[in-house]
């Protein structure tokens, strides 16, 4: 199979994606879903209030039409619905059609009533009644209001507004399951947001920038420099774009940054992360050389990696005022300097992806074998 | 400013130590500690023959040459950008229908009415505030667009008081309220100051304000002792008094020039006799060696019964505050004479103020003295704690004895300890300082306990009643007390300022939206979060966590 154009078939023809600049997404993670998803998406369709729903304008039951049939033609025999419900049996002695397609079972205990009889069940020869517990002496007189501290005890204002509400409910908690009768308040709603966890409460990018800026352990530190790195960037001037750097498609307008300065943080870090780092392996080159190899990174890695770079540049700043917040407004000025693309970290970026295309053809090392 | 040197008679010194400086807030660090960094880099020296001879003992290695040869930033320069005041912030969003606190506003009940909304500050206030220093770079200005803060219980207070100052006009003895906030840190103690000074401002007062009283006795200013006409010896600290002469020339120009001197005064240099308050300030703002008598004699001018008949000596109510008071109720950093320390109340400028805070010095004109305790960085001034948790515990106590009688007057109708009416025991021992909090939690433990054996006698009640006698807080007899501060804090007010309730936390949360500060609608269950966080509604820790993203 030789065709002229074979060699153009093997080449891939995509057009770029548009990416929409997303903060928080993380790539090559499953998003995780909950329980309660699946029912939420296969609860039966619900009518609005008022109107007829799909399920709702049904046949009658067939005893209740049986009923209706007897009462207008006057026989007066008809099933009685307002009872206990009609036997089967009867329903099949009037109707001719039902008898015909009746199982077997039936239209046997219709010829011979007695085995109709054998059908039905004898009293078991054990008890089924369980003993319930006497109720604990659980009265207000049981136990003694002195031995608890007074800030335990209702007041006389809470213990009204106590009464009030349970009786005002007591309708209602016929028709919800009583749930809220144990709690003070009411229970959250499920699925939690993902900042409720106390460990988990920050955002994730300056959650990792904290313990970036961490030194010898202290984190209180770390947060604080990190809250001076945020107020700086909301009370300085809105930054200018420059052409020469394109930040992350789709960022937003640059007055919008100062109002959100997590995303300013965000948009600076993502925008200067390399997405490769060179990997050096040593003695495959031969002759003692090394042999760079291109190595993709993840999120948290780009981000780190553009982080580091961040604070080295940073470090070498000069500091214009004194004390203890000088170190994070460098780290803010850098971070500024980024965005508007007059970083020197943006050099480091450009000469990583440099040499990672250069080495790209080292990319087939240890695929396979030697080489 | 006047010439440095007499060229009469060459009196002072040819070159004044300290007026080289422009009198700028550097001028309060007369001298510097670190002369040989703010020295120019050494000019690099043309080709030598012999080889230099070793100077000195240092070990010279390139390492430890200076790297940069571009000149250090002058002494003071560094600090002066940490402590800048930055009072606007471009980014943030103008607040619509943000109201501002104005002349028609500032009587007791307006001031009530607004209760749990912010207002801001008009340009004139903000002008004046920034003249005494009333702003701290540690507050939140520099988020917002403009100036403005909350209304709160302890505000409202204030307006009240003021207001009663002003009604007690012309009635004979002027009132004057002298009082000390104090509570925890971040509780917004210094904004309440600031919002007093404003609300006094705005009323026509005259408005002085000691900063920082650390900067005064921490001993970074210059000092001298003089004696005075009872033979004690005080310390008069010149270029201090100069820079405050300036911030109360400055905030009070309006008021000040519209006065002239009523009388004679003892002063170094010949002065115009009717020359305006104003004026006169400034000249001993200008020349820290006429600083001191200058403040004496404006005192004098400004404590003078006021004459509203006769134009340039009428004499408005005077508001004086302090911040940071736990500095001047111990002894201050400084030594005297025989390197033994100097008692803070031993400043001239600080005696003067604990004058007016005990009313030994008069205002006749009326005013109000407001002092703020520092709770960050705070010194150990044990008198003055036991002073504050006495005074604060004391205007409780008729409450707790009326329960306590109340309690008395049931148990000869009750049957048992179950038919007591404890409701507002319970209620007591929520609000209550904690000293008396503690004795009222026994008294209630022993009333219930009362019950032995489940027999129940009114008797037994009546005992336990008539045995509780509840306390102030007591002086631990085996520290030293120290009597001057003790004289000083008796006649004085304790406020504690408490945390807000949830209603001021919401308007100041709403504010904070409205500002583009805080992301997200500001609903119940957001607010109760961050009230709670914040320690039950310290207003510091609720700017943190929900605009400063530190929680």
């Amino acid at each position: 199979m030789t065709t002229p154009f074979h060699s153009v078939r093997t080449l891939a023809f995509r057009p770029r994606p548009s990416c929409a600049f997303r903060p928080n997404t993380v790539t090559g993670v499953k998003r995780r879903t909950f329980a309660d998803d699946n029912a939420k998406h296969n609860a039966l369709p619900q009518a609005q209030e008022g109107q007829t729903g799909p399920n709702m304008q049904q046949a009658e039951h067939v005893s209740e039409e049986a009923a209706k049939m007897s009462q207008i033609m006057g026989t007066g025999s008809g099933p009685d619905i307002e009872g206990q419900g009609t036997p089967v049996q009867d329903i099949l002695k009037e109707d001719e059609e039902a008898r015909k397609h009746a199982p077997q079972v039936m239209k046997d205990s219709l010829k011979n009533p007695q085995s109709a009889h054998n059908a039905k069940p004898s009293t078991r020869p054990f008890s089924t009644l369980a003993r319930r517990p006497a109720p604990a002496a659980m009265t207000p007189d049981a136990f003694d209001a002195a031995e608890l501290d007074p800030s335990m005890i209702p007041t006389e204002l809470q213990r009204a507004a106590y009464t009030a509400t349970s009786e005002s409910q007591a309708p209602e908690s016929s028709i919800i399951p009583a749930e809220k009768l144990g709690h003070k308040f009411p229970l959250p709603t499920l699925p939690l947001p993902p900042n409720s966890h106390k460990d988990h409460r920050h955002h994730p990018v300056v959650h990792q920038v904290t313990n970036l800026l961490m030194r010898d352990g202290k984190k209180a530190a770390a947060q604080r420099n990190m809250a001076v790195i945020l107020s700086t960037l909301r009370t300085a001037p809105p930054p200018t774009y420059s052409a020469a750097r394109p930040l992350l498609p789709g960022c937003p307008p640059a007055s919008h940054l100062p109002l959100h300065p997590v995303l300013y943080l965000t948009l600076a870090i993502d925008s200067v992360a390399p997405i490769l780092r060179i990997r050096s392996q040593r003695g495959a080159a031969g002759g003692g050389v090394a042999l760079q190899i291109p190595v993709p990174l993840g999120l948290r890695q780009r981000r780190r990696q553009a982080f580091e770079w961040i604070l080295d540049a940073a470090s070498k700043r000069k500091s214009r005022g004194s004390g203890n917040d000088m170190f994070a407004q460098k780290v803010a000025e850098e971070l500024v300097a980024v965005v508007e693309g007059r970083s020197g970290v943006w050099e480091k970026r450009a000469a990583v992806h440099r040499l990672a295309t250069t080495a790209r053809s080292n990319l087939t090392y240890g695929r396979g074998g030697r080489r | 400013m006047s010439s440095s040197i007499c060229l009469r008679c060459l009196k002072r010194s040819l070159v004044p130590i300290e007026a080289s400086l422009p009198p700028t807030a550097a001028q309060r660090a007369a001298f510097s500690t670190s002369p040989s960094l703010s020295a120019n880099p050494p000019k690099k020296k043309g080709a030598v023959g012999k080889p230099v001879v070793r100077a000195g003992k240092t070990l010279k290695l390139a390492k430890n040459k200076r790297a940069s040869t571009v000149r250090p930033p002058a002494p003071g320069e560094r600090k002066a950008l940490r402590k800048r005041v930055v009072l606007s912030n471009t980014n943030a969003l103008e607040v619509p229908g943000l109201q501002d606190l104005t002349t028609d506003n500032v009587d007791g009940g307006a001031v009530k009415g607004m209760r749990g909304t912010v207002v801001g500050l008009g340009n004139d206030t903000v002008d004046a505030l920034r003249a005494l220093e009333a702003f701290k770079p540690t507050q939140g200005w520099s988020l917002f667009r403009r100036p403005a803060s909350l209304v709160r219980r302890e505000t409202a207070e204030l307006a009240e008081l003021l207001q009663a100052v002003k009604e007690s006009d012309g009635q004979g003895q002027q009132q004057v309220e002298r009082r000390v906030v104090f509570g925890e840190k971040l509780s917004g103690k210094s904004v309440l100051l600031l919002q007093g000074m404003a609300m006094a401002y705005l009323q026509g007062w005259l408005v002085v304000h000691y900063p920082d009283a650390k900067d005064i006795t921490i001993a970074h200013t210059s000092y001298r002792p003089v004696q005075t006409a009872d033979g004690d010896t005080i310390y008069i600290q010149p270029h201090y008094t100069a820079q405050l002469l300036g911030n109360i020339a400055k905030a009070n120009h309006g008021l000040l020039s519209g006065m002239r001197l009523g009388k004679q005064h003892q002063l170094p240099v010949p002065v115009q006799a009717n020359i305006s308050l104003a004026r006169f300030a400034e000249l001993g703002a200008n020349d820290a060696e006429l600083a001191w008598p200058v403040w004496q004699a404006l005192w004098s001018e400004l404590t003078a019964p006021s004459q509203p008949e006769t134009e340039g000596l009428q004499r408005p109510p005077i508001f004086v505050g302090l911040d940071g008071v736990d500095y001047i109720m111990r002894d201050s950093a400084y030594l005297d004479g025989e390197a033994r320390p100097v008692h803070a109340h031993d400043l001239a400028l600080i005696r003067d103020f604990t004058n007016f805070l005990s009313g030994k010095t008069e205002l006749p004109n009326g005013g109000m003295v407001l002092a703020a305790t520092s709770a960050s960085n705070r010194p150990s001034a044990p008198t003055l704690e036991h002073c504050l948790s006495r005074g604060h515990a004391e205007p409780q106590l008729p409450s707790l004895l009326a329960a306590r009688d109340r309690l008395r007057e049931q148990c000869t109708t009750a049957q048992s300890t179950a038919d007591l009416d404890l409701s507002d025991i319970d209620q007591l021992l929520i609000t209550l300082p904690t000293p008396l909090a503690d004795q009222l939690r026994v008294f209630r433990r022993k009333l219930l306990a009362s019950q032995g054996r489940g027999i129940f006698s009114s008797e037994t009640i009546q005992q336990v009643c008539d045995a509780f006698q509840p306390e102030l807080p007591r002086w631990d007899p085996y520290l030293a007390i120290d009597q001057r501060v003790a004289d000083v804090m008796g006649r004085v007010t304790a406020r504690k300022v408490q945390g807000l309730s949830k209603e001021e936390a919401r308007g100041v949360m709403e504010y904070y939206a409205r500002s583009g500060m805080l992301r997200g609608a500001v609903t119940e269950g957001l607010v109760g979060e961050k009230w709670t966080l914040a320690g039950e509604g310290i207003i510091g820790e609720l700017e943190k966590g929900a605009v400063r993203a530190r929680f």
